[in-house]
């Protein structure tokens, strides 16, 4: 009867002390309640990005000059941004520094869920070396510092043009639109131009630099459309597009394919001969290496065909902030600060060898690491890619507005349906115009 | 003594009980009855502050053209996805209802798909289904089926649903093989015995014996494809993206509460979910099932 008793007891202890744990657990996580604290020395901090970390000697190092330890957690695109929003919601914790797309900066900076980083790292001598800085400001507030230099780029397969008999690469959209039906017409590939069709933020890009390349922009300072007429370069962007997949330009099957699909299988195989809003970094990355590529020395970089002449090449980079929910906002803040400087984006980026190389990291965000990889020979193209990077310019001026999101989507679904023939251009883009109007005037 | 013995044995129960209580009150109904009300609220995060609105979120759900063309997607999805799961279901047990060599293995390599994350199972048939260099264009070129390759993904709507809604049949089949299978297990070898006995073909058999008494496994197996199917997100949108030919209603939910930031909706579009969830299941539960004795 004791030994019964005590077994009783036994049970009732622990599930009473899971019922506890569960409580404790449950609550410690939510609430967002604890302050942050401005401690940088023997911290960990959680840093999560898209992206593979450093090198682990790199890391050691960072943390042997300033005692904080870094959690590095990657997280794919999608899910981050999920999580992002999710946190800064619930209010509740979840890295000390983490992702600030440029696309998302107008909404971070309204929703004010990130630390403004002017009031921890000199942005303003930052600016003068990272031309991409500006795409990151909202509402006179630095909301993230870019960590790389992605910015649209024309890339062309010069093997395939010079064997459909073109030997100069052509500078406006006339020439590049002739160059490809000359390429098609010869029977060098069956379609010539790839353009990921797939109802994804890669088809948005595309247009926004198809726009820029006939000599247009998206939207005006106050978000109202700029696109909505057939003489304005966003719609004859969007009719260029329809029409080069509707004549065999593009292959059928475009209809879903996305960006870096359609640049690994198309591209890279030498299926198509042009990208014509390709990421910069991919000749390097992607085009160049056997293991990916069978194009390997024949893809280039071409500045980007305009009306007439060269056309300006949007920005796309990738940045990192401190939420407000940050436990150590200070320590975020060194870290940040350590990770752009001109000599690890240009380590990162391969200029000190292959030892402190950060997997997928391309283009360092500062002139100087870029000049420095350059002048190592270790940035394929880099002289092309350096005059281009300082000719890049935001996708939206005056900043991407708060709704950029949803008028994102209503761009690529639109497009898309464009494509498949479901509606017509006209009508495609009066939708995206009504979207874009809509939420400019606040409904 | 005993007076106190008996009261301590009496907690024993409720205490074993109170952790899961409290972890499903805290994990599914807490939330759950949060998501009730603030469905009845007005939660855009770019739009503070929170009011209520009544049935504001609802009417707007209803008025938005891309929330109703999810609606029907959805309603193709749980139609074809239950249908074939089912089919394939009931036909896979009953073949693996007799014992043979080679069977655990067999049902063990069957549970594969199951097992596999939507979104993985999404990249693996985006290699077969993709048009410029997929692998079923690859082989219906090479048999001389089509001379030139298929868009099956993103251009025919309905085209676009029943690829998609394969794959899914080939994620939750499995489970209901082995649901059915448990069924066909229960059923008595003397019956089949009798039926043999009075010259029943195989046909009447499976008609008039192994059908009606595997309805409880069949029902539980077509309730969860109703749930799975309702709620299908990882395979359109890793084969179709937010394209509008095979969007489902819960990546509009995605779309609405993480890219518009617009919560009352979502929560409301999720709260409606749930409730379509619950009345298909409870149709499918009337109409199937018929309780079984042996």
């Amino acid at each position: 009867m004791t030994s019964m008793r005590n077994h009783t007891r036994g049970a009732v202890l622990v599930t009473g002390v899971a019922t506890l744990s569960l409580i404790v657990a449950g609550c410690s996580g939510g609430g967002g309640g604890s302050a942050a604290s401005t401690q940088t020395k023997g911290v960990t901090i959680t840093v999560a990005l898209a992206i593979e970390p450093p090198p682990r000697a790199a890391l050691d190092a960072f943390t042997k000059s300033t005692g904080i330890t870094v959690k590095w957690t990657n997280v794919d695109w999608d899910s981050l941004q999920t999580k992002i929003s999710a946190a800064a919601t619930a209010k509740t914790y979840f890295a000390d520094a983490t992702d600030v797309d440029w696309s998302r900066v107008g909404q971070l900076g309204k929703l004010d869920w990130f630390y403004p980083m002017e009031n921890y790292v000199d942005t303003k001598a930052m600016a003068a070396d990272m031309p991409q800085l500006n795409s990151f400001t909202s509402n006179s507030h630095v909301v993230g510092i870019p960590y790389d230099a992605s910015f649209m780029v024309t890339t062309v397969n010069k093997a395939l043009f010079a064997k459909a008999g073109i030997t100069t690469l052509p500078t406006t959209m006339d020439a590049y639109t002739k160059d490809l039906q000359q390429i098609k017409a010869k029977g060098v590939v069956q379609y010539p131009l790839n353009i990921p069709f797939a109802a994804a933020e890669g088809l948005s890009t595309y247009w926004y630099q198809t726009t820029a390349a006939f000599g247009g922009t998206i939207l005006d300072g106050k978000g109202k459309p700029q696109f909505a007429t057939p003489d304005s370069a966003g719609y004859k962007a969007a009719q260029w597009m329809t029409d080069a997949l509707k004549t065999g330009l593009v292959p059928p099957g475009n209809i879903n394919v996305s960006d870096s699909q359609g640049q690994q299988t198309l591209m890279a195989k030498g299926s198509v001969a042009s990208t014509f809003s390709d990421y910069s970094g991919n000749v390097g990355s992607l085009y160049d290496l056997p293991a990916s590529s069978s194009v390997v020395n024949q893809v280039t970089y071409l500045p980007t065909p305009g009306v007439n002449g060269a056309g300006p090449n949007l920005s796309n980079p990738d940045g990192i902030g401190i939420p407000r929910q940050a436990k150590y906002p200070a320590a975020a803040a060194k870290f940040i600060e350590w990770f752009t400087t001109a000599q690890n984006q240009s380590d990162f980026a391969g200029a000190s060898g292959p030892d402190k190389v950060m997997p997928g990291f391309f283009i360092p965000s500062r002139m100087t690491g870029l000049s420095e990889l350059t002048s190592k020979g270790k940035l394929i193209e880099g002289a092309q890619l350096g005059n281009l990077l300082k000719g890049s310019a935001p996708v939206f001026p005056e900043g991407a507005p708060a709704w950029y999101p949803q008028f994102s989507h209503a761009v690529y679904t639109n497009l898309h349906a464009a494509a498949t023939g479901s509606m017509s251009v006209a009508d495609a883009v009066k939708a995206i115009a009504d979207t874009a109007t809509k939420l400019s005037n606040g409904s | 003594m005993s007076f106190s013995t008996r009261r301590r044995v009496d907690l024993l129960p409720y205490a074993l009980v109170t952790p899961l209580t409290l972890f499903i009150v805290g994990l599914a109904l807490v939330p759950a009855g949060y998501t009730i009300v603030a469905s009845f609220f007005r939660v855009q995060e770019l739009n503070p502050p929170t009011t209520f609105s009544g049935l504001d979120n609802f009417r707007r759900l209803f008025g938005d053209e891309a929330v109703r063309s999810s609606m029907g997607n959805t309603a193709l999805y749980v139609l074809v996805g239950v249908t074939l799961s089912t089919v394939l279901a009931i036909g896979m047990a009953v073949a693996l209802q007799h014992r043979f060599a080679g069977r655990s293995i067999l049902i063990a390599v069957l549970i594969l798909p199951w097992a596999l994350p939507g979104v993985v199972e999404g990249i693996v048939w985006s290699s077969i289904w993709d048009s410029n260099t997929g692998l079923l264009n690859s082989l219906l070129s090479s048999v001389h089926l089509i001379d030139h390759y298929q868009v099956f993904l993103g251009q025919n709507q309905l085209l676009t649903i029943l690829a998609i809604e394969l794959v899914q049949v080939w994620q939750i089949t499995p489970l209901s093989v082995l649901l059915v299978l448990a069924a066909l297990q229960n059923i008595p070898g003397d019956l089949y015995e009798a039926a043999k006995l009075d010259g029943c073909s195989s046909w009447s058999v499976f008609r008039w014996v192994t059908l009606p008494l595997a309805r409880p496994g069949i029902t539980i197996a077509m309730v969860q494809a109703v749930i799975v199917t309702l709620n299908v997100f990882d395979q359109p949108y890793v084969l179709n993206g937010a394209a509008s030919t095979g969007a489902s209603l819960t990546m509009q939910t995605y779309f609405i509460s993480f890219q518009n930031l617009d919560f009352g909706e979502g929560y409301a579009l999720s709260l409606l979910i749930t409730l379509v969830t619950l009345l298909v299941s409870f149709g499918v539960f009337k109409l199937v099932y018929r309780p079984v004795e042996f």
